[in-house]
C-alpha cells in the first residue's frame, strides 16, 4: 500500500490519543458501546478521512491513484499560487489547466467535491466542473456552489450560480434549477431570469413537474404569464396558471387548519388571556375605549386571518342576516372604522369570492371611513392572488379620483396590496398594468392632492413595481418629492415617499445609483433620509458587508436634534445583513453596540431592526434583549421593542413571548399607546392561530420574496414614527404585513392536486454542505402526517418511500408521485 | 401626546405596588433596580453574553466556503471594532460617569450569600456569620456605606478569591508530560480557545490527576493556580460533606455558580474520593448524603446547563474507587497519571529475593538520594537505587552491625 504522509501522521496519532484517554475500566463490552457515540467531532472527521483514504487506495487506476495520493493537496495549492502568479505576469496557463483537469476529475470521482470546486474557483475555470459531475455527486457539488455564492463577491457569485444552474439542468433537477433562476431574480434584470424560467419549463416535458414549478413560483409571489412554448395544451396551461395565481392557497390553508383543528374562531379575549394576570390589571379602567376596540379589531383580524370566520366581524351578520350587521364596526371611531372594515379582508384573505361578498355591503355605506376600509379590504383579500377578472382593479379604480382623501387612500393602498409585485412587463401582457400606473402616477403630480394621499400613492407604486427599476415611476416619485414644500418635508408621512422610491430598486444593487445621485439634489431636510432609504432597499438581502459598514458609519455620528436619517440606516443594517445566517448573527451583535452608544433616534430603530432580522423566528437571546428594551424609560424605544416582540414571534404562538406580552399588558395598563402596541404584538404572535409566518425567506432560507420584504419594510418605516402613523390615524399601515403572510406549512398533494396525507419527519435542519456521503439532513425529528407546520429552521423529509416528492425542498405545496419501485414490506 | 412624564410616574407607582405584594415575578420589570441582580436573575445576565458569542461555522472541514464564512465574520468584527473605537472617541462626558458607575457595579461582583453582621472590629473589618455555617472575620469592601452597618443587620457576603500559591511549574521536577497535558486541558482552552475551534474540537472540560501519594498532584494544581490568570477556586473533597442534609449539594452548586460568575475559572477539588466513591446501597443517611453530593457534582460537571469557561481539576490517589460516571469523557475528559520519578522500576526491587528489613529499604532510599545529590542531580534514577542497593547489600553481608551503614 501507498501510505500518504499526511494521513498516516494523523492516523497513528489517533490510537495514541485514545490510549491516554482510556478509562481504566475492566469491562471491555461497555467500552465498545461507548466507542461510536462518544466519538468527538474531531474523531468523527478523522474517521471519515480514513475511510476516504481507504477508498482512494482501492481505486482501480493505479497510476493516477499513486500520483494523486502523494501530492494531491499540496499540488492543488501550488497550482493555485502558480496560476495567480502567471496571470499577473500574463504568461500561458494552458499546461496548468490540464493538470487542474486531472486533479478535478480525481476529486470528483472520490467524494471530494469541495476540493474540486475550490481549485477551479482559484484558477477561475469553473466551467470545467460541468464536464466532471455525474449523477452521484452533482447534488453535493451544487449545494456547495449555491452556499458559496452568498459569500462570494460579485460577479463571482453570478458565475457560480450559473454553473450550478447548468449542472441542475444537465441532470434534469429542474426544481432546483428554477430556484436558482429565482434567486438570480433578486439581482438580475427580469428578462434574464424570465429566460431561465422559460428554459426550465420548456426543457421539462412532464406536466406534473411543471405544476410543481408553478407552486414554487407562486410561493415566491411573482406574477407570471405562461405562454404556448412553455405549455402547449391550452387546458393544461390554464391549470398551471391557476396554480401560479395562488387561487388554491386558501383551500390548502384551510385544509391545514382543519387537520390541526383550529377552525374555531378566537376572540381577542382568548388571546389576551387576562384571567392569567392578577385581578387589578385585567379589570383595569379602560382609559380610551376607542383605542382598545381598535386594538381588538386588529387582534381579531390577525388571529383569524384566512379562516373566513371570527367572533367580531362576521358573526352578527350571519346570525341575524344583516340586521345588526357591523355592530362591531360601529364600536370604532372615525378612522378606526376603516381598519375595522378592512379587517374583513384580512379574515377572508386569499379567498377572493367569499371575501368580496362579505365586503360588498360596506360599499353602500354613507360613511367615508367605512368605504375606505372596504376598499382597503378588497386589496387585502386579493393580496398575492391573481384572479382572471381582476375584481380588485374593477372595484377600486372608480374610487381613485374621489374627493374624500380617506377614500382615495383606501383605494390606492388597496391597489398597491392587490397588485404588489406584478410589475414585470413581460411578453404578452394580458394584465392591465399600465392601467394602474396610468391611474396612480397622475395623483403624484396633482398639486391639489394632500400629502397623505401622495405618500400612500408612492408606496402603492413602490409595491406594484417592486424591484423593477421602472424609470417612469421613479421620475414621478422624484418630482413629487421635489414639489413638496418646506413644511411638508417635516411631516412624518413624507418619509413614505423616499421609501416608495426605494422599493422600486429593492435588491437591485447598483441600479439604484442614478436615482441616488438625483436624490442628492433634494432639499437637505430629506436628502440624507432619502439616501439611506434608497441604499438600504437596493442592497436588501445581499449581505453586502461594505454597505453594512456604510450604515454603521452613519450611525456612528452624533446628531443635532431633528435629524432622522439614522433610523433607516439602522433598518438598513438589518435589511442587508438578513441575507445569510452568519451575517444575521453578527448584525445582532452590532446592533447591541448601537444600543450601547446610540442616541434616542438610533435606539428606537434597533428593536425594529432586531424584529426584522429574526422575524417569525423567536431566538431566545433576541427575545431577552427586546424584553429588556420593552421596559425602556424612553416610550418610543419601548413601543418599538413591544412591536418587535410581536414580529419575532409572529405566527408562532410562542408561549414565552405570549407570557412576556401578557405581563407587559398589565405593566402598561394605564398607558393607552403602549397598551395598544402590546395588543398588536399579541395579535402578531397568535397570527393565524399560529399557522402563519412573516419570514420573507423561504425554500430553506434560500429565496427571498421581494413583496414580502417590501411589506415588512413599509411597516417598519411606519413604526419609526409610531406616534404619528400607527398611533395616529394611519394605523391601517399594519395591514401591510399581509404581503409577508404565508402559511408555514407542508401540504403534500397527489397527482390530482388533492391533499394527500403521508408520514413525514420534521426536525431541525442540519447544514450538510461540504460533507461527504449522505449525512443526515435533519436532527431531533418527529414523525407526523401531513399537512404539518414547519417552524423556523425546520426541515421535513418523507418518512416513506412509497412516494417521490417532485420538489427537493419540502415546503408549502409539494406534489407527490407514486414510487414505481416501491414494494410493500411484508 | 405627552405620555413621557405621566408614564414615568405610573410606572413608579406600579412597581411600588408590586413590591408590596411581594410578587417576585413582576419584580423583574422594575427599571434600573440594581438589587434585582441576585440569585437566579444573575443567570439571565448571561443573555447578552451569549449573544456576544460568535456563530458556529460549518462545514468543519477545511475548504474555501469555510474560509469565506470566517472572513465574513472577521469583516463584521472589524466593523464592530471600528464602530466601537469611533464611539469611544466621540463619547460625551456624562456617559463616562455612567460607565464608571457600572464599573463599580461590576466590582461589587456577585454576592455569595446573605449573612448577619455580628460585630465591627475596625473600619475595614468585621465578624459575620452566615445562616448555616461558622463565623468569619472578614474585610469590608470599600464601596459599602459604613454608616448603615450596625450589628445584627443583614449583609451580603462576597466570596473571596484565593491568593495565588507560590509554587510554579519551575518548582516541579520531571512530570513534563503531565504538565504539558494539564496545560493543554486546562490553561489553553481558557487563554486560546480559538486553537480548539480551529481544529474543530471542544476543549476538555476537566482533568483528574491520580497516582500514588506524594507524586505531586497537589503541587501541580498549585502550579496551575500560580501561573493562570483565571480565577482559581479550590476545595477539598471532605469540605463538601456537611452537617445538614442538602448542604453538601448546595455547596457544590454554589461553588460552580461562583466559578461561572467569575469565569474564566478553574475549580480544583482535592481528594475527590471523599465524595466521589462508587455508588452502592447506602444504609446510613450520611452515606446517602455523600452520594447525593456526588450526584450534584456529576450534574455540575456535565449537566443540563453548559459550563462555559469553567475547568475542573480533580485529584485523588484512589482512582479505581471513583464512580465511573464521574470519569466518563464529557465530564472528565483527561486522566493524568502522576508517576513516580520517571524510570525507577520499583517492581524490580520489590521482587528481589534478598532479605530486607524496613530499615534496610529506608537506607537504600536514603543512599540513592545521597548518590543523586553527589552528582548534583535533582532526580533519583534507577541507577542510583541499584548502586544504593548493592552498597547496602554489601555492607549487610560484611557482617557490619546493623545501623552502621556508612
Amino acid at each position: 500500500m501507498e501510505p500518504e504522509p499526511n494521513n498516516t501522521g494523523s492516523g497513528s496519532g489517533n490510537p495514541k490519543e485514545e490510549a491516554t484517554l482510556k478509562v481504566p475500566s475492566k469491562d471491555p463490552k461497555k467500552k465498545d458501546d461507548k466507542k461510536d457515540e462518544d466519538l468527538s467531532e474531531e474523531d468523527v472527521a478523522l474517521k471519515q478521512q480514513l475511510e476516504l483514504y481507504v477508498e482512494r487506495v482501492q481505486d482501480v487506476d493505479q497510476g493516477l491513484q499513486k500520483v494523486a495520493l502523494e501530492s494531491m493537496r499540496n499540488l492543488a495549492g501550488e497550482i493555485a499560487q502558480e496560476y495567480a502568479k502567471r496571470v499577473n505576469e500574463e504568461a500561458a496557463v494552458k499546461d496548468l489547466i490540464e493538470l487542474v483537469e486531472q486533479i478535478v476529475a480525481f476529486h470528483m470521482k472520490h467524494n471530494a467535491e469541495p476540493e474540486a470546486v475550490d481549485l477551479l474557483m482559484e484558477v477561475e475555470f469553473l466551467d470545467l466542473l460541468v464536464k466532471h459531475v455525474d449523477s452521484t455527486n452533482y447534488k453535493r457539488t451544487c449545494l456547495y456552489l449555491t452556499s458559496s455564492a452568498r459569500y462570494l463577491p460579485g460577479p463571482d457569485d453570478m458565475s457560480v450560480l450559473d454553473i450550478a444552474y447548468t449542472i441542475y439542468t444537465k441532470f434534469e433537477e429542474f426544481p432546483s434549477a428554477l430556484q436558482i433562476a429565482l434567486y438570480l431574480h433578486n439581482m438580475q434584470h427580469w428578462m434574464f431570469v424570465w429566460q431561465h424560467v422559460k428554459q426550465v419549463f420548456t426543457s421539462c416535458p412532464d406536466l406534473l413537474r411543471k405544476k410543481q414549478f408553478c407552486y414554487i413560483l407562486a410561493r415566491q409571489g411573482l406574477s407570471f404569464e405562461l405562454d404556448e412554448e412553455m405549455c402547449a395544451d391550452d387546458e393544461d396551461r390554464e391549470a398551471l396558471q391557476e396554480i401560479i395565481n395562488n387561487t388554491k392557497l386558501s383551500e390548502g390553508y384551510l385544509t391545514l387548519a382543519r387537520d390541526i383543528e383550529v377552525m374555531e374562531p378566537k376572540s381577542p379575549e382568548d388571546i389576551y388571556k387576562a384571567h392569567l394576570l392578577d385581578g387589578r390589571a385585567s379589570a383595569g379602567a379602560s382609559v380610551d375605549s376607542a383605542r382598545q376596540n381598535l386594538a381588538a379589531t386588529f387582534v381579531n383580524a390577525f388571529v383569524n386571518a384566512g379562516f373566513g370566520q371570527d367572533k367580531l366581524m362576521t358573526v352578527p351578520s350571519e346570525a341575524s342576516s344583516g340586521g345588526s350587521s357591523g355592530n362591531w364596526l360601529f364600536k370604532n371611531k372615525e378612522h378606526g372604522k376603516a381598519s375595522a372594515a378592512a379587517s374583513l379582508g384580512m379574515i377572508h384573505i386569499w379567498d377572493v369570492d367569499a371575501g368580496l361578498a362579505q365586503i360588498d355591503k360596506y360599499f353602500h355605506s354613507n360613511d367615508n371611513h367605512v368605504i375606505a376600509g372596504a376598499l382597503l379590504g378588497v386589496g387585502v383579500v386579493n393580496c398575492g392572488i391573481k384572479n382572471d377578472c381582476d375584481p380588485a382593479l374593477a372595484l377600486l379604480a372608480d374610487y381613485l379620483d374621489k374627493e374624500d382623501s380617506s377614500i382615495r387612500i383606501g383605494a390606492i393602498t388597496g391597489l398597491g396590496l392587490a397588485y404588489a409585485g406584478t410589475q414585470n412587463e413581460q411578453v404578452g401582457i394580458s394584465f392591465p398594468l399600465h392601467c394602474i400606473r396610468d391611474k396612480l402616477t397622475p395623483i403624484l403630480g396633482d398639486p391639489k392632492a394632500p400629502l397623505d394621499v401622495i405618500a400612500f400613492t408612492a408606496i402603492a407604486l413602490g409595491l406594484v413595481y417592486v424591484g423593477s427599476c421602472n424609470e417612469d415611476v421613479a421620475q414621478a416619485i422624484i418630482f413629487a418629492l421635489m414639489d413638496r414644500s418646506e413644511s411638508d418635508l417635516g411631516e412624518p408621512l413624507t418619509r413614505l415617499l423616499p421609501l416608495g422610491l426605494g422599493l422600486l430598486y429593492l435588491g437591485k444593487q447598483d441600479s439604484v445609483e442614478a436615482t441616488a445621485e438625483v436624490s442628492k439634489t433634494f432639499n437637505e431636510k430629506i436628502r440624507k433620509y432619502c439616501d439611506m432609504t434608497l441604499l438600504s432597499c437596493a442592497y436588501a438581502g445581499t449581505g453586502n458587508v461594505l454597505k453594512v459598514q456604510h450604515f454603521l458609519g452613519q450611525c456612528a455620528q452624533h446628531l443635532e436634534k431633528g435629524e432622522t436619517f439614522q433610523g433607516p440606516a439602522v433598518l438598513g443594517i438589518a435589511m442587508v445583513a438578513m441575507a445569510e445566517e452568519l451575517g444575521l448573527d453578527m448584525a445582532i451583535r452590532s446592533l447591541e453596540h448601537l444600543l450601547q452608544y446610540g442616541e434616542q433616534n438610533i435606539r428606537k430603530a434597533v428593536p425594529l431592526a432586531l424584529g426584522l432580522l429574526c422575524i417569525s423566528n423567536p431566538k431566545v437571546h433576541v427575545m431577552d434583549t427586546l424584553s429588556r428594551l420593552s421596559h425602556d424609560a424612553d416610550t418610543e424605544v419601548a413601543m418599538a421593542a413591544v412591536i418587535s416582540l410581536g414580529l419575532i414571534g409572529a405566527g408562532t404562538n410562542n408561549a414565552r413571548i405570549a407570557g412576556m406580552l401578557r405581563n407587559l399588558s398589565s405593566y402598561y395598563y394605564k398607558e393607552a399607546s403602549l397598551l395598544f402596541c402590546v395588543r398588536i404584538a399579541q395579535g402578531f404572535v397568535h397570527m393565524g392561530k399560529g399557522l402563519l409566518t412573516l419570514a420573507p425567506y423561504h425554500s430553506e432560507r434560500f429565496l427571498l420574496s421581494p413583496t414580502a420584504l417590501a411589506g415588512l419594510v413599509v411597516l417598519l418605516h411606519a413604526c419609526l414614527d409610531m406616534k404619528a402613523i400607527i398611533l395616529g390615524k394611519y394605523h391601517y399601515v399594519l395591514y401591510f404585513v399581509v404581503l409577508a403572510m404565508q402559511p408555514r406549512m407542508l401540504l403534500t398533494v397527489d397527482e390530482n392536486l388533492k391533499p394527500l396525507s403521508v408520514a413525514v419527519r420534521v426536525g431541525q435542519a442540519v447544514d450538510v454542505v461540504g460533507q461527504a456521503g449522505r449525512p443526515k439532513t435533519i436532527t431531533g425529528f418527529q414523525t407526523h402526517s401531513t399537512p404539518v407546520l414547519l417552524a423556523a429552521g425546520d426541515r421535513a423529509e418523507l418518512a416513506t418511500e412509497k412516494y417521490i416528492p417532485l420538489s427537493p425542498i419540502l415546503e408549502g405545496f409539494v406534489i407527490l408521485k407514486e414510487n414505481p419501485d416501491y414494494r410493500e414490506e411484508a | 401626546m405627552g405620555q413621557g412624564t405621566p408614564g414615568g410616574l405610573n410606572r413608579q407607582g406600579n412597581s411600588g405596588d408590586r413590591k408590596n405584594d411581594g410578587d417576585k415575578k413582576e419584580k423583574k420589570f422594575e427599571p434600573a433596580a440594581p438589587p434585582a441582580r441576585v440569585g437566579r436573575k444573575q443567570r439571565k445576565q448571561k443573555g447578552p453574553e451569549a449573544a456576544a458569542r460568535l456563530p458556529t461555522v460549518t462545514p468543519h472541514s477545511k475548504c474555501r466556503l469555510r474560509l469565506l464564512k470566517l472572513e465574513r465574520i472577521k469583516d463584521y468584527l472589524l466593523m464592530e471594532e471600528e464602530f466601537v473605537a469611533n464611539q469611544e472617541r466621540l463619547k460625551p462626558q456624562e456617559e463616562k460617569t455612567e460607565e464608571d458607575r457600572s464599573k463599580v457595579d461590576d466590582l461589587r461582583g456577585s454576592p455569595m450569600s446573605v449573612g448577619n453582621l455580628e460585630e465591627l472590629i475596625d473600619e475595614n473589618h468585621a465578624i459575620v456569620s452566615s445562616s448555616v455555617g461558622p463565623e468569619y472575620y472578614v474585610g469590608i469592601l470599600s464601596f459599602v456605606d459604613k454608616d448603615q452597618l450596625e450589628p445584627g443587620c443583614a449583609i451580603l457576603m462576597h466570596n473571596k478569591v484565593e491568593k495565588a500559591p507560590l509554587e510554579s511549574y519551575a518548582d516541579i521536577g520531571g512530570l513534563d508530560a503531565q504538565i504539558q497535558e494539564i496545560k493543554e486541558a486546562v490553561e489553553l482552552p481558557l487563554t486560546h480557545p480559538e486553537l480548539y475551534e480551529d481544529i474543530g474540537i471542544k476543549p476538555p472540560k476537566g482533568v483528574i490527576l491520580y497516582g500514588e501519594p506524594g507524586t505531586g498532584k497537589t503541587l501541580l494544581a498549585k502550579a496551575v493556580a500560580n501561573s493562570t490568570s483565571a480565577t482559581f477556586l479550590r476545595v477539598v473533597g471532605s469540605e463538601l460533606i456537611q452537617k445538614y442534609l442538602g448542604d453538601g449539594p448546595k455547596l457544590v452548586r454554589e461553588l460552580f455558580r461562583v466559578a461561572d460568575d467569575l469565569s474564566p475559572s478553574i475549580v480544583f477539588i482535592d481528594e475527590i474520593d471523599a465524595v466521589g466513591t462508587k455508588r452502592y446501597d447506602a444504609h446510613s443517611g450520611g452515606e446517602r448524603e455523600i452520594q447525593r453530593t456526588m450526584l450534584e457534582l456529576l450534574n455540575q460537571l456535565d449537566g443540563f446547563d453548559s459550563r462555559g469557561d469553567v475547568k475542573v481539576i480533580l485529584a485523588t490517589n484512589k482512582i479505581e474507587s471513583l464512580d465511573p460516571a464521574l470519569l466518563r469523557p464529557g465530564r472528565i475528559d483527561r486522566k493524568i497519571e502522576m508517576t513516580l520519578a520517571d524510570d525507577v522500576n520499583l517492581e524490580e526491587f520489590v521482587m528481589t529475593k534478598d532479605e530486607f528489613s524496613g530499615a534496610d529499604i529506608k537506607a537504600i532510599c536514603t543512599e540513592a538520594g545521597l548518590l543523586a545529590l553527589r552528582e548534583r542531580r535533582m532526580k533519583v534514577t534507577h541507577g542510583d537505587f541499584k548502586k544504593a542497593k548493592d552498597k547496602v547489600m554489601f555492607k549487610k553481608k560484611e557482617g557490619v552491625p546493623e545501623g552502621l551503614y556508612m
